[in-house]
């Protein structure tokens, strides 16, 4: 690498360093908590027994829990672990860097004097839509399927343990917090928590640093292949697709991505829809972050999935919108 | 791995992260990497990051039950919080080591190679389709003059961001189109259009949140028959000239015809910051 590539890289990376980290400890601090204090199945009590709403429901907390989406990850990854169900777990691990107050606000005030309001709620309805199609499918499929094996093995283990415990409290169901009191004081389970807090600071700050080295690299023109997608904005069904690479290699943050999007005045209004609904839900950082929870291979499914239903809504929107313009 | 050691090596990674930033923002540069918005953020990142690291770093050798009974085994408690998907020392090393490398080789800002994909000699956007300027009143040259100070020898002070923006906005190129204008900016040699040698460009970055989706902001700078400035590339400087929007193979430009150029201090927000 130049000297110059060096500065360049060196810029670009403490720049998206600086600005996820401390959104990476929000989140690991309150997955840390949650662990320790948080008890098994206490998340379920806040869901419709009836598992499709509880879908439906699970892809609007986000505007209730507002999270970005490097910080929803380990929450996430506590949360299912605590007993939420996956297909909730992942609607509102979709949805909530999206549908939040925050993400909002920042996408209607980038979008000034550019259809901001249409453009705000078709992004919230776009992303919460989309979460809730995935949360349904997730559903159907086996926990094998979708999460990492560790994760399966923990859960089986919890629910066999879970049943065992029934048994000796005379099988009626309840939390386990008089045990949680018995075992241990609140010092020590404080240090439990910082130390869970830091533990998966570390599980995603690894991620994070890689993805956002690769992220750096695309940014500054060091990685090859960035330039191409230029020349894709006049073509209708290119142009999503392209903005969809181009949110996955820059890994932005929902809060800040309409800034970039609204600035991409060669792309259509459907393309940075496409942008702006793809990137928080899937990236190269992501990519990475996701690898702590779910399995590489419904990954990909997943990242396929996602990029063929986001294009294909957003040039269908689109063309409803503006054909009879 | 050690428990124990496992705990000190990963607070001390934690404690790396958390020192850049408080370092970063304590010395002043952070105002090159982050939005306004983001910097008491980043203040409070570095101070949470810095506290989580150490209050583990001090209690690295406790013994600690968070209260739910992970059974038998000693080591299962263990597996279930503490374990990692990675081996710990390269997970340290994975956090550290780009961060270390990029702390050495940051100088604060871009090289010109990095500009160029940054927009630096792209052509001005085309911002006048926005509906909210097509139902405005139309701008006269007497509201523009009325809106900027001038400097005692008959210059107007302009943004740079105006002027760039000017050149997609018709009203706006008609109203300011030859009006005596005084900018500043950053001094960069000019690649295109530039067979005389006369020229150079000026600019400034735009950025929103951080340096990383900053974009550049340039004008041309005609220097005509006159001499190009002696002055260092990237300094920051103030020109006066006049300022036109001629048609160059066909694209718009915004060209300022300088009159002079002066170096100058930079501002204590270098970058143009979206929403101030």
């Amino acid at each position: 690498m130049s000297p110059d590539s060096q500065q360049d890289f060196a810029l670009a990376f403490l720049s998206i360093l600086f600005e996820g980290a401390p959104f990476i400890l929000l989140g690991t601090l309150i997955s840390g908590f949650i662990d320790v204090y948080l008890p098994p199945g206490t998340m379920d009590r806040f869901l419709p027994r009836n598992r499709k709403w509880a879908v439906v429901v699970a892809g609007l907390l986000g505007a209730v829990f507002p999270v970005c989406e490097c910080a929803v990850v380990p929450v996430i990854r506590r949360l299912v672990s605590k007993g939420l169900p996956v297909s909730c777990a992942l609607t509102y691990m979709l949805a909530a860097p999206i549908v939040n107050p925050i993400t909002a606000l920042s996408t209607w005030k980038a979008f000034q004097g550019q259809g901001a309001g249409m453009m705000t709620c078709s992004r919230l309805l776009l992303g919460f839509l989309v979460a809730v199609a995935v949360g349904l499918i997730v559903m159907r499929l086996p926990l094998s399927a979708v999460l990492k094996k560790p994760l399966v093995d923990s859960l089986a283990e919890k629910d066999a343990k879970n049943a065992k415990e029934s048994g000796c409290c005379g099988g009626h169901s309840h939390d386990h917090t008089h045990h949680a009191s018995s075992a241990a004081n609140d010092g020590d389970r404080l240090v439990a928590a910082f130390r869970s807090a830091m533990k998966d600071f570390v599980d995603v700050g690894v991620y994070f640093a890689i993805g956002v080295t690769i992220t750096a690299l695309f940014n500054t023109g060091i990685a090859p292949g960035a330039n191409w997608l230029d020349g894709l904005a006049a073509n209708e069904t290119a142009a999503p697709a392209a903005l969809m690479t181009l949110a996955f290699i820059l890994s932005l943050c929902s809060t800040s991505d309409a800034f970039i999007a609204a600035t991409l005045d060669k792309f259509s209004w459907g393309a940075k829809l496409a942008f702006l609904t793809f990137g928080p839900m899937m990236d190269v950082k992501l990519l990475f972050l996701y690898q702590t929870v779910l399995r590489k291979r419904f990954i990909v499914f997943l990242a396929i999935g996602l990029f063929v239903a986001i294009g294909a809504i957003t040039i269908f929107w689109q063309h409803q919108l503006f054909q009879a313009r | 791995m050690n428990p124990k050691l496992c705990r000190i090596l990963f607070s001390l990674a934690v404690l790396s992260w958390g020192v850049a930033l408080l370092y970063f923002h304590a010395s002043g540069r952070i105002v090159k990497y982050l939005a306004p918005d983001f910097r008491l953020i980043a203040l409070i990142g570095g101070l949470g990051l810095s506290v989580l690291a150490l209050f583990n770093l001090l209690t690295a050798g406790q013994q600690a039950g968070c209260g739910h009974d992970h059974g038998d085994s000693d080591d299962a408690h263990c597996h279930d919080h503490e374990s990692s998907d990675i081996h710990p020392l390269l997970a340290c090393v994975l956090m550290v080591l780009p961060l270390a490398l990029s702390v050495a080789w940051t100088k604060d800002e871009y090289s010109a190679a990095a500009l160029s994909r940054k927009g630096l000699y792209d052509a001005p956007l085309n911002t006048s389709a926005s509906f909210l300027s097509a139902a405005m009143p139309a701008i006269t040259r007497e509201e523009i003059e009325k809106g900027h100070r001038k400097t005692a020898d008959g210059f107007y002070e302009f943004n740079l961001l105006e002027l760039y923006f000017a050149t997609g906005d018709r009203e706006m190129q008609t109203a300011m189109d030859g009006l005596k204008i005084e900018t500043e900016g950053r001094l960069i040699e000019e690649r295109t259009r530039n067979a005389n040698g006369s020229r150079k460009r000026l600019y400034r970055l735009l950025m929103s949140c951080c340096a990383a989706d900053s974009r550049a902001i340039p004008i041309v700078l005609e220097y005509g028959s006159n001499p190009l400035p002696s002055i260092d590339e990237n300094q920051w400087v103030k020109v006066a000239g006049t300022m036109n929007f001629p048609m160059e193979e066909g694209l718009l430009q915004p060209i300022l015809t300088v009159d002079r150029t002066v170096e100058a201090e930079p501002p204590f927000e270098e970058s143009f910051l979206r929403n101030q």
